[in-house]
Order: C-alpha cells, then sequence, then structure tokens
C-alpha cells in the first residue's frame, strides 16, 4: 500500500517516531515484565516471612486455644506491613474452626474457616495478577514442628497494583515525551537538510512547468549540495538549448518539405507551359478564326487555373497567418494537389479517401494538421518506392479526426519507428520529419499507432476534436 | 518457676526497669537501701507508661529508695510472689486478698471519687439491647481473669444466683488478663459480653474514649470495696511498710502524689477496713458453696 502524500520532511520523522515507539513498547513490556515478577517475588519473600513471624507468636496460643491471646497478636499485626498491609488474619485449629481474627465480625470465635480456607493460595502460588486488590493467603501454622493451626491472611495488593500503574503510566509518558521530542528535533533537522531540495523542486516546476535555473545566490554552502544546484542549472541550460533547437528544426522542416515539393511543383508548372505557350502562339497567328482561337483559349484557361490551385496550396501550407484556421475539407483536397506531382514522379498510385469532414468543426487547427498529414504523405510516397501505393484516409469518428497513411513500402525502420513513437533525440540530425509529427500530434493531444500489415506500413494519427470554439 | 530462670528475669526486668526509670524520672534522689518491690495488677491501667514512671517516681522520692514495679500476666502469679515474700507490696484484687487473708495485710484502699469502692460493669457491644446478664446467655463472653473480683467473681456468682451452672452459661469463655483487654474484645466484636472493673471502664473513657465508646454497660454490681493494696503479714509492721502506708495515705498533700493519682483519676488512699470487703466475701460464699 502506497503512503498517503505526506512530505518527505514528515514521513521521516514519522517513521523514526514509530520505530522509537514499537523499540519504546517492546522495552516497557520488559520493563513491566521485570516489575512484575520483582513484585511477585516481593509478595511472597514478605508474606513467607510474615507468616513465620506470626507463627513463631502464635504457636503456644494457638496450641491452649487461647483466644485473647490469638487475638492480641493478630490485632497487633495487622496494624503493620508497609506497602502490603493485612487486611484480615484469622487463626483457626486443624479441624478449622476459629480461635480468633483480627476481624471477629467477619470470622467470628467458634466459626468454620473452612469456605476461607479452600478459597485462599498457598503463599508459593502467590501472585499479583489481574485487578484483584487483596488476595487471602494460607498457611500451616506450626509449633515445635507439628501443626497445630491454619492462619488465613487477606492482603491488601492496591500498593503494589498502585506501584504498577505508575510505572506503566511513566513508562508511557516517558515514551510519549521521547517520541514528540525525538520527532520533532528529527522534523526540524531533515526539513532543514531538506531545504536545498525545496529549492530545487520549486524552480524544476518554475514557471508554466519549465524549469528554471536557481540563482547563484541561493546556492547552499554545502560544497556537494552547491555542485547538485551548479549540474541542476547546467542541466536547465541543456533543456532550453535542446527546446531552440527543436522549435528552429521544425522550421526548418516546413521549409525542407517545401523544398522537397519544389522539383515537384516545378515540373507541374513546367509541363502544362508547353501547351500553354502553343495555345498563346495558337492565338497569336489564328485570332481571327474563332474556330481555331476558341479551343486554344479553353486550353489556356484550364492550363493557368491548374497553376493558379497548385501555387495557392503552396502558399497556404507554408503560410503562417494560415495555421491557426480551422481545418476544412479543403485543406485535405490541397495536400492532394501537392503530393499528387511527387506520386506521379515516381509512378506510384494514390489511393484517397476522404471521410465526412464537416467544414471548421472540431476546432483543430488547419497548419499543424496539414502538416501532420504532408509530412506522413511525404514519408510514405518516399518509402513506397518506384510504382508502390500511397494511401490516405481522413474521417471524423467518435468525437476525433482520425487520420491513416500507408504505403506499400519494405516498412519503417526501427529509428524512425523509434522518433515517432517517443522522445529518444534523432541521431545524425536527420528525420525530423516524423519527430515533427509526433511533437505536432502531442501538442494537439492526440495518439499515433504503427503498424505493419499485410505488407503495408500504416500509421494512424488519432486528434481529439475539441469543443467547438 | 524455678529459682535461677526466676532470678534471670528479674535481673532484666530490674536492669530494664531503671533504664526507664532513668529516663522518666531524673530528679529522683536515690537512697541507700534494698530496692523496694511493689507488685501491680490490671486493677488499674497498668499499661500507661507514663502513669507507672510518675507513680514509681513518686514512690521512690517519698520512701527514699529504689522501687521496682513487678508485674505479671496474672492476678495468681502476683498473689503468690507476695504470698512467698518476693514482693515488699502489691496493688491487688479484693478477691484474691480476701482468699489469702490470712498471709496478706491490708496497708491502703483507694478512694475513687471521694469512697474506697467501686463496681464491676457486665457490658456487650455497643448497639447491643441485652437488659440484664440472662439476655447475655449463650454469648462469647471474655473475663478478665479467674482471680478477678469484678472481672470474673461478680459475674459468675450472679449466674449462680440465677440458678445457673457457671459452665455452660455462655457458649464460650476466655480469659484476656486484663480489664482494658475485656472492653477491647468486647468492642471488636471477639466477645459479644465482658466482666470488667467498673473503675477502669470509666478511666478509660477518659485516656482512650473509643474502647469504652465501642461498648455499652448491661448492668453495674453493687459497691464493693476498691483493690487494695496490700503487704505479707511478716512484713506488716517494718519501716518499709508503714513508710508506704504513710506515703500513701498522704498521697494526694504531695504534688509528685497528686500528678500520679490524677493520671490514677484516682481521690488518694484511706486504711480501709476489712468490711469494705464484705459484698465480695459473700459472693466467694456463693461460689464456695456451688462448688
Amino acid at each position: 500500500m502506497r503512503l498517503p502524500a505526506i512530505p518527505l520532511a514528515a514521513r521521516l520523522p514519522i517513521v523514526s517516531a514509530a520505530i522509537l515507539g514499537l523499540v519504546g513498547l517492546v522495552a516497557s513490556q520488559a520493563v513491566m515484565g521485570a516489575l512484575v515478577e520483582m513484585q511477585n517475588r516481593h509478595l511472597r519473600e514478605t508474606l513467607t516471612a510474615r507468616i513465620d513471624a506470626l507463627a513463631l507468636a502464635l504457636g503456644p496460643a494457638v496450641l491452649r486455644e487461647d483466644v485473647w491471646e490469638t487475638f492480641d497478636i493478630l490485632d497487633r499485626a495487622s496494624g503493620a506491613g508497609g506497602r502490603l498491609p493485612t487486611l484480615r488474619s484469622t487463626v483457626a485449629d486443624r479441624t478449622g474452626t476459629v480461635i480468633a481474627s483480627s476481624h471477629p465480625d467477619t470470622d467470628p470465635v467458634g466459626a468454620q474457616l473452612a469456605p476461607a480456607i479452600d478459597a485462599a493460595v498457598p503463599v508459593a502460588d502467590l501472585s499479583v495478577s489481574g485487578k484483584a486488590a487483596a488476595v487471602s493467603v494460607a498457611a500451616p501454622l506450626l509449633y515445635q514442628g507439628q501443626q497445630v493451626g491454619i492462619l488465613v491472611s487477606r492482603v491488601d495488593l492496591s500498593a503494589l497494583l498502585a506501584e504498577r500503574r505508575a510505572t506503566r503510566a511513566t513508562l508511557l509518558a516517558g515514551n510519549a515525551v521521547a517520541i514528540l521530542l525525538l520527532g520533532g528535533i528529527g522534523y526540524a533537522l531533515i526539513r532543514r537538510g531538506l531545504r536545498p531540495v525545496a529549492v530545487l523542486s520549486t524552480h524544476l516546476s518554475g514557471m508554466g512547468d519549465d524549469p528554471q535555473p536557481v540563482p547563484e545566490r541561493a546556492f547552499p554552502r554545502d560544497r556537494e549540495l552547491a555542485r547538485l544546484f551548479f549540474t541542476y542549472n547546467r542541466m536547465v541550460d541543456a533543456v532550453r538549448d535542446r527546446a531552440e533547437t527543436d522549435r528552429r528544426i521544425a522550421e526548418r522542416e516546413r521549409y525542407v518539405s517545401l523544398g522537397r515539393l519544389s522539383s515537384s511543383l516545378a515540373h507541374e508548372i513546367n509541363n502544362p507551359l508547353g501547351g500553354l505557350m502553343n495555345a498563346v502562339d495558337t492565338l497569336r497567328h489564328y485570332k481571327d478564326r474563332p474556330d481555331v482561337a476558341g479551343p486554344a483559349i479553353d486550353l489556356l484557361d484550364r492550363g493557368l487555373r491548374h497553376l493558379r490551385d497548385v501555387t495557392r496550396a503552396a502558399l497556404q501550407t507554408h503560410r503562417g497567418d494560415h495555421a491557426a484556421a480551422p481545418l476544412s475539407a479543403a485543406d485535405f483536397e490541397d495536400l492532394r494537389m501537392l503530393i499528387e506531382p511527387e506520386i506521379g514522379r515516381r509512378a506510384q498510385r494514390l489511393d484517397w479517401r476522404l471521410g465526412e469532414i464537416p467544414e471548421e468543426r472540431g476546432g483543430l487547427p488547419a497548419g499543424p494538421v496539414r502538416q501532420i498529414a504532408l509530412n506522413l504523405l511525404l514519408n510514405a510516397s518516399e518509402g513506397a518506392g518506384a510504382g508502390g501505393v500511397v494511401c490516405f484516409a481522413a474521417r471524423e469518428e467518435a468525437g476525433a479526426l482520425r487520420l491513416c497513411v500507408c504505403d506499400t513500402g519494405p516498412g519503417l525502420p526501427a529509428s524512425a519507428v523509434a522518433r515517432l513513437l517517443s522522445d529518444v533525440p534523432p541521431v545524425n540530425g536527420g528525420g525530423f520529419g516524423l519527430r515533427l509529427v509526433r511533437d505536432l500530434t502531442t501538442g494537439l493531444g492526440g495518439a499515433i499507432d504503427h503498424a505493419r500489415r499485410d505488407g503495408r506500413t500504416e500509421i494512424r494519427i488519432v486528434l481529439p476534436l475539441r469543443e467547438e470554439a | 518457676m524455678d529459682r535461677p530462670r526466676q532470678s534471670a528475669r528479674r535481673k532484666l526486668l530490674r536492669g530494664f526497669l531503671g533504664v526507664a526509670a532513668g529516663l522518666a524520672a531524673p530528679a529522683i534522689v536515690r537512697a541507700e537501701g534494698p530496692t523496694f518491690r511493689f507488685g501491680l495488677t490490671p486493677v488499674f491501667l497498668n499499661t500507661d507508661a507514663e502513669l507507672l514512671a510518675r507513680l514509681r517516681g513518686w514512690l521512690e522520692g517519698t520512701l527514699g529508695r529504689s522501687v521496682r514495679f513487678v508485674q505479671r500476666r496474672t492476678y495468681r502469679e502476683i498473689t503468690n510472689l507476695a504470698l512467698v515474700g518476693d514482693l515488699d507490696a502489691a496493688w491487688i484484687c479484693g478477691y484474691p486478698w480476701l482468699a489469702n487473708r490470712a498471709a496478706l495485710a491490708l496497708v491502703a484502699v483507694p478512694l475513687w471519687r471521694g469512697r474506697p469502692l467501686y463496681r464491676s460493669y457486665l457490658i456487650e457491644r455497643a448497639g447491643g439491647a441485652a437488659e440484664d446478664l440472662s439476655d447475655l446467655r449463650g454469648t462469647t463472653h471474655a473475663f478478665s481473669d479467674p482471680d478477678s473480683n469484678s472481672g470474673f467473681l461478680v459475674t459468675v456468682s450472679d449466674i449462680i444466683s440465677l440458678g445457673h451452672e457457671p459452665e455452660g452459661y455462655f457458649s464460650r469463655t476466655f480469659f484476656t488478663y486484663g480489664h482494658r483487654n475485656v472492653v477491647r474484645a468486647v468492642g471488636s466484636g471477639l466477645a459479644q459480653s465482658g466482666s470488667v472493673d467498673g473503675y477502669v471502664w470509666e478511666a478509660l473513657a477518659a485516656t482512650e474514649p473509643d474502647l469504652p465508646a465501642a461498648t455499652r454497660i448491661v448492668a453495674r454490681s453493687e459497691w464493693m470495696g476498691h483493690p487494695p493494696v496490700v503487704c505479707p503479714r511478716a512484713r506488716e509492721g517494718t519501716s518499709e511498710i508503714t513508710a508506704l502506708r504513710r506515703a500513701l495515705l498522704s498521697m494526694s498533700d504531695d504534688p509528685d502524689g497528686r500528678a500520679a493519682l490524677g493520671l490514677l483519676q484516682l481521690d488518694g488512699f484511706v486504711p480501709g477496713r476489712e468490711n469494705l470487703f464484705d459484698p465480695i466475701a459473700r459472693r466467694m460464699a456463693l461460689l464456695d458453696r456451688a462448688e
């Protein structure tokens, strides 16, 4: 079971205090055990000595069954006893008939003492147990080696019990004070020791989860900790450098993809140019012949419109102010127009499936989504090789925009998959296209799935649609 | 009792009493001459150390010689010591004196409440409702001493007067060998009834009021001669006994004597007459006839 979220500075003293308490408990038990044993021994020794002394004094009187002498001895003895006062002593003859008691009301002369004798315990078996504040002991009275009677004494144990309670209370109080004191000191020391960690923690989770460097004036005086702070600051610098680098690389990637498209676009523009030039010549020579000029004008119109669309698509993809505009189906059509020249150049087939993409819905920005799809399409086209198949599908389903790009190429190398699915740094400065796909997808709160099935490499992107803007 | 043991005990007692006297009465001037041996019995509160010290201090000062108080557990032991001449004088009960009148001579009789008389109390535990001796039949009874008039003879002779046998009248009897002990026995419940010297019971009311307060007087006897100071007849005319009688009779004139009398709660001593003890003699005769 996990401990609740208790600060480290409190958790360690609590654990220490718990261990201390446990040790104190065990030690207290040992002390109480020793005390109980000592009390029992003291009880038995004291009562044995007392009974021996009484037997010595009582012997002749009991032998004569002298009521007064027996009473007088018991009565005077009952006043003594220190911590173990005798509450009542009764002497009976060998038949159990009372000769005299220090408390004649309880045990009158001539009464039968057998029940009290039966209820009493021998001194050797005596112990202070439970909460009985008094105990009855029975002992034979010997005189000149012969038993002349029986002595039953009721002894007050309350002083021993009180001593036991007082000892227990003292132990508990001592343990509690020790635990509180040492726990408090431990808390203060650990809190003081962990102060640099708190400073690091504060700066680590600084503004907007951006690690902040610790000012040198806040460095601890301890050399080891100061080195830790120094290392931390270097790490913060490295993280910042890396973030800046990533940002620049992402920026460059946009232009890289544009560059990769540029030759295709040049062909796309160049190819119709011959026809258009011919149409212009035809118009120049046959401007009076509408039957010839008409088709030439139509051809010229189609060619110029195509060029206009291609140019607009390229501009849309790389123009910054369009990036935040809401995504629409037209954005995917632009992509198709941009990728088709590349597909055609590689004699590939493009399988284009565009599902229902409601206009300006989902709150997804057009720029990042277009960049994701373009990078994946370019990657797929490159992977599919000459004569391969590249497929693209986009649809809205279950509150998410789902993109799927596949190709019939040999599949992504492991390093490329790692760049797509994890945060491992790109090696050799390459593969930033897939890393950009990952960063953009993550930034939009989406997920990436990569699979290889039926000789195809499939990359699926799921982008959750936000509430309507 | 064999002589060597008695002698050893005497030495021990002499030493102890000497130390006690030295501590209690350092101003006493010791005179030359044999020690005066004075036997004491529980006819008064003979366990009161201060009283004993004052009494001895006064007596030594008056007699001009050291005085040794001799105490024993029973009346009989003291009586016997007096009979054999081991005591110069003794303060005993009227009953043993009458029984040994031929050998023991009357020296003086105490005055209690202006008269040389006292009486016996029949007591039970406080809270009881007995009206007379017959209501106490079948109880456990505490006597003081078999040679005590007030602590034994009075009750036994009353039982006989009632037409009963003393044996078996009470379910159980025992002797405490002291009137104070009778009061303790009855007050604690050890005995349900007891026979006690009325003078001692009243004296206790002043010194240890809790003891008599735990008891209740059921019946009081007739007035009888107070326990007297006696001496062996062989010494009756000696200077020591003459001096003792003179000292006792003039005790109330002496400051130390008055102080001792104050502790004894007595008014003084008078020569006394034998007929003071006639009531005791009648009871003795009753007992003799019953036996």
